[in-house]
């Protein structure tokens, strides 16, 4: 299983991809931005899910959600975000994404997160 | 800027120290205006914007932003580099955004991306006579402050 990881910081990145591998994910793209992100999925890769933070430069996250909708790709998409706001959440279960992740976060909690929307993921 | 709005920001760094690192912080004595420590620091800083406006502001010692860096990395850097500027950047903007939705604005407040300073004996400041509010804390990974100033009109 491949997943796209979408965070500005590489700090972030890093801990996202070790929690991938709680649920047997160990094939991850990075992108540090939206712009990164939309470059990857029209690159034909096909992912199982897109992890994606909200607050990037060039590109935001809710901005790539959309683009990535209207493009007709329907690979699932949690948020992993500041942005802790109802109206967040609102507003981007609105634009297509299927769940909501937010930081500061464990491990377990992104892996249940994944399990959630991808259930083909190892059960741990 | 009164007491009562600090509550959130140190939930937050309660929040994201014990989540994210495993580190309890215990604050001490919360201080009124920013102070000018001698020694190097790296101070971390996120700006708040919207209806209210303000700057979170992580301060480390170099060697407690290593070993944090090190706790969200795996592994501690020996040398203060772009991994542990990406660290502490990120763990300013977590405590931003925790504290900012516990404000719970509508519209949401936005966030600035996060700038790290790096040096010795500066004093942070921000315009109209903002007072900023200094918490000290100390953990298992070494002492470190926040400053926060945040203006609600």
């Amino acid at each position: 299983m491949r997943a796209l990881v979408v965070d500005d910081s590489m700090t972030i990145r890093r801990i996202v991809i070790k929690a991938l591998g709680i649920v047997g994910i160990s094939d991850a793209t990075e992108a540090g931005d939206g712009v990164e992100a939309i470059a990857a999925l029209e690159g034909g890769t096909e992912f199982d899910v897109i992890l994606l933070d909200w607050n990037m430069p060039k590109m935001n996250g809710i901005d790539t959600l959309k683009a990535v909708r209207r493009s007709g790709n329907k690979t699932p998409v949690i948020m992993v975000t500041t942005e802790a706001e109802k109206s967040r959440v609102i507003e981007a279960i609105k634009a297509g994404a299927n769940d909501y992740l937010i930081k500061p976060f464990s491990p377990d909690q992104l892996a249940a997160k994944v399990r959630t929307v991808v259930p083909a993921a190892a059960a741990g | 800027m009164d007491v009562k709005y600090i509550n959130p920001f140190i939930e937050a760094v309660d929040s994201v120290f014990t989540t994210m690192l495993s580190v309890e912080p215990k604050r001490a004595q919360i201080r009124v205006g920013a102070t000018q420590p001698a020694g190097q620091l790296l101070t971390s800083l996120v700006g708040i914007s919207g209806q209210v406006s303000g700057v979170v502001a992580l301060r480390f010692p170099p060697t407690t932003a290593l070993k944090l860096a090190g706790r969200l990395l795996g592994s501690e850097p020996t040398e203060v580099n772009e991994e542990v500027i990406d660290a502490i950047s990120e763990l300013a903007n977590m405590v931003a955004g925790n504290a900012k939705a516990k404000f719970n604005h509508d519209p949401p407040l936005q966030l600035g991306m996060p700038t790290v300073v790096e040096g010795t004996g500066y004093r942070l400041k921000y315009p109209s006579g903002s007072i900023w509010l200094e918490v000290p804390f100390t953990s298992e990974a070494g002492d470190f402050s926040m400053e926060v100033t945040y203006n609600p009109e």
